[in-house]
């Protein structure tokens, strides 16, 4: 078969063996439906980057993490790298005809997924080629675009977006300082209990398309939080977290390593030095690796007393410090701030560490600056 | 094909087809009485096409349904009917003939009219040629795709607007596209692929599948479609959607007898002459004295100057690639066949010398004319080098598409 393409847009040839690769990564989503976009979307993110690492020299790589961007295919059709020092967000389609760019609304007004360029990609997986045919920009998307209200999209004629991919790399290099956003307002947030609610509610696969089963601010707020975001993926992939105390019995171990979490023994010395809690509290701890900047290094979730809890940060690689300016911080499930919640290194030391006092139940996002690469948002219970 | 002289012909004649081929120029008295009137108001005696073209599509931008848009669609023929045979040529499949092509290119004639700019300069002729032509290779290609799927596979290979435009053309009604877009929603959310590479072939969904997708429809029904109705069935739903099938087929066979029907009026000339509408004397004036200052310009040598020792510095196979592509018109896949390589690699090859084109004209462009570049001042960069191209590697063709390089950024 001839396959018959216009100069100006760019293909990409995917290999089966790419496919396959891509393929077997999606196995876990939640649904049928969810599983082909993740697909398509993945497929989309590892065709693209190699060939615009080609194509030009800034550096190119995902917006983030490849789970965290798995997790957002459960629920968007889209995916977002980053692009010397520009956002640039595809959204694959299996349409034949290039008529119009259909946008997800998440994509153009949560303010921390906004983009400066939005790529319209073709994905043929029988004919194995990728093909970029159009782009815009999101000051242009809210200037051109019809927002569909039915599915929640901004689309955009094919006469509206700019078919030459060339002139992307182009704009790229001679004029990176283009304006190419509007700005949006910020998305009111919702309580954790709201959100505990919606999570449950929407974390049913009952619920085929849960974007569009709630309005759109409600939404919104509940998706720009990454760790509920998260929680709703695992939800509705069936997998079901229990609180920390859980995971440290004996029998729970399958459990916390779902979620990169391993048991360890507890420091004996530490509990002597409280003394009589000793035999109250199981001598064990959570630990889970993380890589920072090509370091490995250790977080750890040790029970101090009843409704105490210590976090410590420490390298793994023999003799190493941690180096100035890292942060470990925990925040509570809404994303507030408390007393005592940060801890940065203002010289290198060989530990950062951080103490709370929690209600049964109380939730904790915990994070750390700079972000370990392999980073996934997550809610625990306490 | 006779080419048109007169400058009141070339804005009201259409082309007339026998069998395969072109037979005769028709005569629309409507457009012509209009095309006697506009001339009638200006003083000027030499006016070229290219001026009444932008003039008519200045008029369409502020009017797209008056009739603006048929003196357009008259002045477009030829360029069509070229495109269509030069990009038919070579074609191995007898099913594709010239009128069929044309139909397919004249119809979509709003988006060479949506994408011009006649501010920039450009030729509509030239820009239209490009446009026909990528227009009727992307049919062809989706053509061959959709010949190849199972029902159940092009419904999943068709945009939204695509499908809505399908049932608008089959003739259903807004509250009836309504439903089955909906339907069909339904449909790509439950019937979805389970392999990773084969989409083409897609059989029947099952018994469950179409109650999952009646189901579905029936939830969300009260919520979008405005006259609630009872519950549909799943058999409903299968013959909604092969209604769908069957008009997303359509779309990309049209009827080619219809191109010659007249539209009411046009022969017996019963529309009034007022109706052709008045003439806009202040924008006739004014893009008679727009025409004086840009004879005057010198961009237009300037830029092309710059693509020339652009063109120059290229590498030698380089520059025989754009020759070959260009100059000779051989598909990608000739090239690749001449040349010994993959169709991916000359097309990604012609990428890239496109893209140094661009950068070093952009960039010129922006060092000595002024200009601060964004994306959409390279879009434009974009079509003048596509243009430009073209007219350069123009060789011998009968095309009517000629290009006298008067380009502004």
């Amino acid at each position: 078969m001839t396959i018959i393409f216009n100069p100006t847009q760019l293909v990409i040839q995917l290999p089966e063996t790419l496919q396959q690769k891509t393929w077997h990564k999606t196995q876990n989503a939640a649904t049928p439906n969810s599983r082909w976009q993740t697909y398509l979307n993945q497929l989309t993110l590892d065709a693209f980057i190699p060939s615009a690492k080609e194509e030009q020299e800034a550096s190119v790589k995902p917006w983030l993490n490849s789970q965290t961007l798995a997790n957002i295919s459960e629920l968007v059709n889209g995916t977002a790298i980053i692009l010397g020092d520009a956002k640039v967000v595809l959204i694959p389609s299996e349409a034949e005809d290039l008529e119009e760019l259909r946008l997800p609304q998440e994509w153009i007004d949560i303010p921390e997924w906004v983009a400066d360029y939005y790529l319209a990609v073709q994905v043929n997986v029988d004919a194995g080629f990728l093909r970029i045919w159009g782009y815009t920009t999101h000051q242009q998307v809210k200037k051109q675009g019809t927002y569909d209200p039915i599915d929640r999209t901004y689309t955009l004629d094919d006469t509206d977006l700019i078919t030459d991919l060339n002139a992307f790399w182009v704009a790229r290099e001679l004029c990176p300082e283009e304006e190419t956003q509007t700005a949006v307002s910020p998305i009111p947030a919702i309580s954790s209990t709201q959100a505990n609610n919606l999570i449950s509610r929407l974390g049913s696969t009952e619920i085929l398309v849960p974007r569009l089963a709630i309005p759109f601010t409600l939404w919104s707020a509940l998706l720009q939080n990454e760790a509920w975001r998260n929680s709703l993926v695992e939800k509705r992939r069936g997998i079901e977290r229990v609180s920390v105390l859980n995971w440290l019995q004996e029998e729970a171990t399958n459990l916390a390593a779902q979620f990169g979490w391993r048991q360890v023994e507890f420091q004996p010395s530490i509990v002597g030095a409280r003394g009589d809690m000793a035999t109250a509290i199981p001598h064990k701890a959570l630990a889970k690796q993380l890589t920072i900047g090509n370091q490995l290094y250790e977080l750890k979730i040790l029970p101090i007393e009843t409704n105490t809890w210590r976090f410590e940060l420490h390298s793994l690689a023999l003799g190493a410090m941690i180096p100035t300016g890292v942060t470990l911080r925990l925040l509570t499930e809404d994303r507030q701030s408390f007393t005592g919640n940060e801890h940065t290194a203002i010289s290198p030391v060989e530990m950062l560490d951080l103490e709370v006092e929690l209600d049964p139940g109380e939730g904790l996002i915990w994070e750390i600056e700079p972000t370990p690469e392999d980073y996934q948002a997550e809610i625990l219970r306490f | 094909m006779i080419p048109r002289q007169d400058i009141v012909q070339i804005f009201a004649t259409f082309i007339q087809f026998e069998f395969d081929r072109f037979n005769n120029w028709i005569l629309d008295p409507r457009l012509r009485r209009s095309m006697n009137k506009c001339l009638d108001e200006t003083t000027q005696s030499e006016v070229s096409e290219n001026f009444w073209a932008i003039y008519w599509h200045k008029r369409w931008q502020k009017q797209p349904q008056g009739i603006a848009r048929d003196h357009l669609l008259a002045y477009l023929q030829e360029v069509c009917f070229w495109s269509t045979k030069k990009t038919l040529t070579g074609f191995t499949s007898t099913q594709y003939s010239i009128p069929d092509g044309f139909q397919i290119a004249i119809s979509r004639i709003d988006k060479v009219l949506k994408g011009f700019d006649g501010d920039r300069g450009f030729k509509l002729k030239s820009y239209a040629s490009i446009t026909f032509s990528n227009l009727i290779r992307e049919f062809l290609r989706q053509r061959q795709e959709i010949d190849i799927c199972s029902e159940w596979s092009l419904l999943r290979k068709l945009s939204q607007k695509r499908l809505q435009e399908s049932l608008q053309n089959a003739g259903l009604s807004a509250e009836v596209q309504k439903k089955y877009i909906l339907a069909w929603n339904c449909f790509k959310n439950i019937y979805v692929p389970e392999r990773s590479t084969s989409t083409r072939r897609l059989a029947k969904p099952s018994p469950e599948a179409w109650n999952a997708i009646a189901d579905l429809y029936n939830k969300q029904r009260a919520l979008q479609v405005s006259a609630p109705e009872s519950a549909i069935s799943s058999e409903t739903m299968e013959k909604w959607l092969l209604i769908c099938v069957k008009a997303g087929r359509s779309y990309l066979y049209p009827d080619v007898t219809s191109i010659n029907k007249p539209k009411p009026g046009y022969e017996s000339g019963e529309i009034a002459d007022s109706l052709i509408g008045d003439i806009e004397d202040s924008l006739l004036s004014e893009m008679i004295i727009e025409e004086e200052i840009q004879e005057r310009n010198q961009q237009q040598t300037q830029i092309n100057q710059i693509l020339l020792s652009a063109l120059e510095k290229l590498k030698s196979d380089d520059q025989k690639l754009l020759e070959l592509y260009y100059g000779q018109k051989l598909k990608q896949e000739e090239i690749a066949r001449t040349l010994d390589t993959q169709q991916y690699n000359i097309s990604r090859k012609l990428s890239r010398t496109r893209k140094s084109l661009l950068k070093s004209l952009s960039y010129s462009i922006k060092e000595n004319l002024h200009i601060s570049l964004t994306s959409d001042v390279l879009k434009n960069i974009s079509v003048i080098i596509e243009e430009w191209l073209s007219s350069h590697y123009h060789t011998n063709q009968q095309s009517g598409a000629q290009t006298s390089n008067d380009y502004y950024i």
